[in-house]
């Protein structure tokens, strides 16, 4: 018999005792880098005005854009489902490598994660373009990758429901993370580089000031904090439910 | 006397020149298929009845072209490894010591020749249908490069794609869902490029080169990742 | 108002709503991500509760 030497993650130990912790803190940086971006962060410039007015102590010459705002949650949420993606491609590799069906589990959970936080992005990224642009919908390429992407992780779900034995699922699914992993930054070069007249490339963000990076840091760390919370408190679960049924199993 | 294995190319060419054979006999694919491209243009035809003159055709004749292109891929690869699924003809070869990347070569070779057959009437036939209403464009030619690049590409991931979801259930939608999204940048560029070359405008290598280059890219990047993976997903 | 900054701040209150459209929607949907995760695993427990309650029954015996 083999000696399996592959160390496996496994629920319980110190990721989980710090995941709660994890997601209050995640919570809480959330919330400060909110208030950063409403508060502190300057506003970005819209069009230009008739003529130039002195408020506060500043002299304003354009017009002040709220709406720029909902940037601050956008771009972090779209990096956490990257990363999210990344994890399960990750795992997906692992379990290829060594058939051990619990990476098969972490990739699993973490494309979960993946789903959820681009779907946090599509909700913003539309709410943001409906304003700015005035239509529900452009085919700009952030917008059009994130929506490939969810519907590769939607396809990925699709695919393990419709799988019967286990080691052929986590076998498939873990090449859909991998081929996924690819061709998501692929498709955004893609979308980015050819010249179109539908797709916008939205220029605005070519260039931040150093406060408007600083709470896009801030609710980032804080994004990144609730994702891990969230990965291992669903982790934790379907461990839990898989030593259910193997306990099952066995006293039947 | 020591019997040598045989080399990789002779065994790509054997499974190649396998599917070939079996498509030349029955030449079932071949004719589903281009049955199928002749439905799709007929559809074409209902849905852009009331548009008469109004149709910008040389603009949109790119895109239409590659959604018939898509859609007929997508029958032909579901078909093409139902077929071996059915007469056990994978367990046959897997049982062939040979590297698993090989049997990749082979069918993705020959789902290339046959989209391409495909695309040999389809093509000619869509702008029978449709665009000789205006004069052709002195770049039409060049449409080509793109079709040539998409191809490559569609029937590289469509392979791979095609060999998981045939052990799926609901196969056909599957591999749908699975297909669509990851060749939508290939899609893409390849319609940005044939598009250019239809219209033939002034600056037309503006939209014609740089999709061109990365759609070659794409399929090199892709196609390299299926051949890595594809050994894990045929031994399953 | 000076129409001036009447004109910079014009473009407030007709985004005000998407804004906070979209930050509620993001706090919801992470709400409920987190909710349905703990009800997962409250049920799993009490599964597992039950199932060791079978087993020191079947123990016993």
């Amino acid at each position: 018999m083999a000696k399996k030497t592959t160390r496996v993650p496994e629920a319980g130990g110190w990721p989980d005792a710090v995941a709660v912790p994890a997601l209050i803190a995640g919570a809480v940086l959330t919330t400060v880098g909110f208030l950063m971006a409403f508060l502190w962060a300057a506003p970005v410039n819209g069009a230009a005005l008739s003529a130039p007015e002195l408020v506060g102590d500043v002299m304003v010459t354009h017009q002040q854009l709220i709406s720029q705002k909902i940037f601050y949650f956008h771009m972090p949420v779209a990096i956490v489902s990257f990363v999210a993606l990344a994890f399960g491609a990750y795992y997906g590799i692992r379990f290829l490598m060594t058939r051990e069906q619990r990476f098969d589990t972490c990739s699993r959970v973490a494309m979960e994660i993946a789903l959820l936080f681009v779907v946090l992005t599509m909700i913003t990224g539309d709410l943001w373009t409906r304003f700015e642009w005035g239509v529900w919908w452009t085919w700009e390429p952030r917008l059009t990758t994130y929506l490939i992407l969810m519907l590769i992780a939607i396809a990925y779900f699709v695919l393990r429901n419709a799988v019967d034995d286990p080691e052929r699922r986590a076998t498939y699914a873990g090449v859909v993370s991998v081929i996924a992993l690819v061709d998501v930054p692929v498709c955004f070069m893609i979308t980015r580089l050819i010249p179109s007249s539908i797709h916008p490339v939205v220029a605005r963000e070519g260039g931040m000031s150093p406060d408007m990076a600083a709470t896009v840091f801030v609710v980032l760390a804080g994004m990144m904090l609730v994702g891990y919370g969230l990965y291992r408190l669903r982790f934790r679960e379907a461990r839990l439910g898989e030593r259910l049924q193997a306990l099952k199993d066995m006293l039947e | 006397m020591p019997r040598v294995a045989p080399s990789t190319f002779s065994q790509y060419r054997t499974l190649l020149a396998k599917d070939l054979r079996q498509e030349f006999r029955t030449r079932e694919m071949l004719t589903s298929m281009g049955i199928y491209a002749l439905l799709v243009i007929i559809v074409y035809g209902a849905a852009l009845a009331l548009t008469a003159h109004g149709v910008d055709i040389v603009h949109m004749g790119g895109g239409l072209l590659w959604v018939l292109i898509v859609f007929t891929s997508l029958l032909g690869l579901a078909r093409s490894f139902a077929r071996e699924k059915e007469q056990g003809c994978m367990e046959g070869v897997l049982l062939v010591p040979l590297d698993r990347s090989v049997v990749f070569l082979a069918k993705a070779t020959s789902n290339i020749l046959f989209m391409l057959a495909v695309e040999v009437i389809a093509v000619p036939l869509f702008y029978f249908f449709f665009m000789t209403s205006e004069p052709a464009a002195p770049t039409l030619p060049f449409i080509v490069a793109p079709l040539l690049v998409g191809t490559v590409g569609m029937a590289g991931i469509g392979t791979m794609l095609s060999t998981i979801t045939s052990n799926t259930r609901s196969a056909d939608v599957m591999l749908a869902v699975l297909f669509i999204p990851l060749i939508y940048p290939l899609l893409y560029a390849c319609v940005t490029a044939t598009t250019a070359a239809i219209a033939g405008t002034e600056f037309w290598t503006d939209f014609f080169v740089m999709p061109l280059v990365l759609a070659c890219g794409y399929d090199v990047v892709m196609l390299l990742v299926c051949w890595v993976l594809y050994d894990f997903v045929v031994s399953a | 108002m000076n129409p001036i900054l009447a004109d910079i701040y014009s473009t407030v209150i007709p985004s005000a709503p998407y804004l906070i459209a979209a930050y509620a929607l993001v706090w919801a949907a992470l709400l409920v991500y987190v909710i349905i995760v703990v009800r997962g695993l409250k049920k799993t427990e009490a599964q597992m509760a039950v199932l060791e309650e079978a087993v020191r029954a079947k123990g016993g015996d």
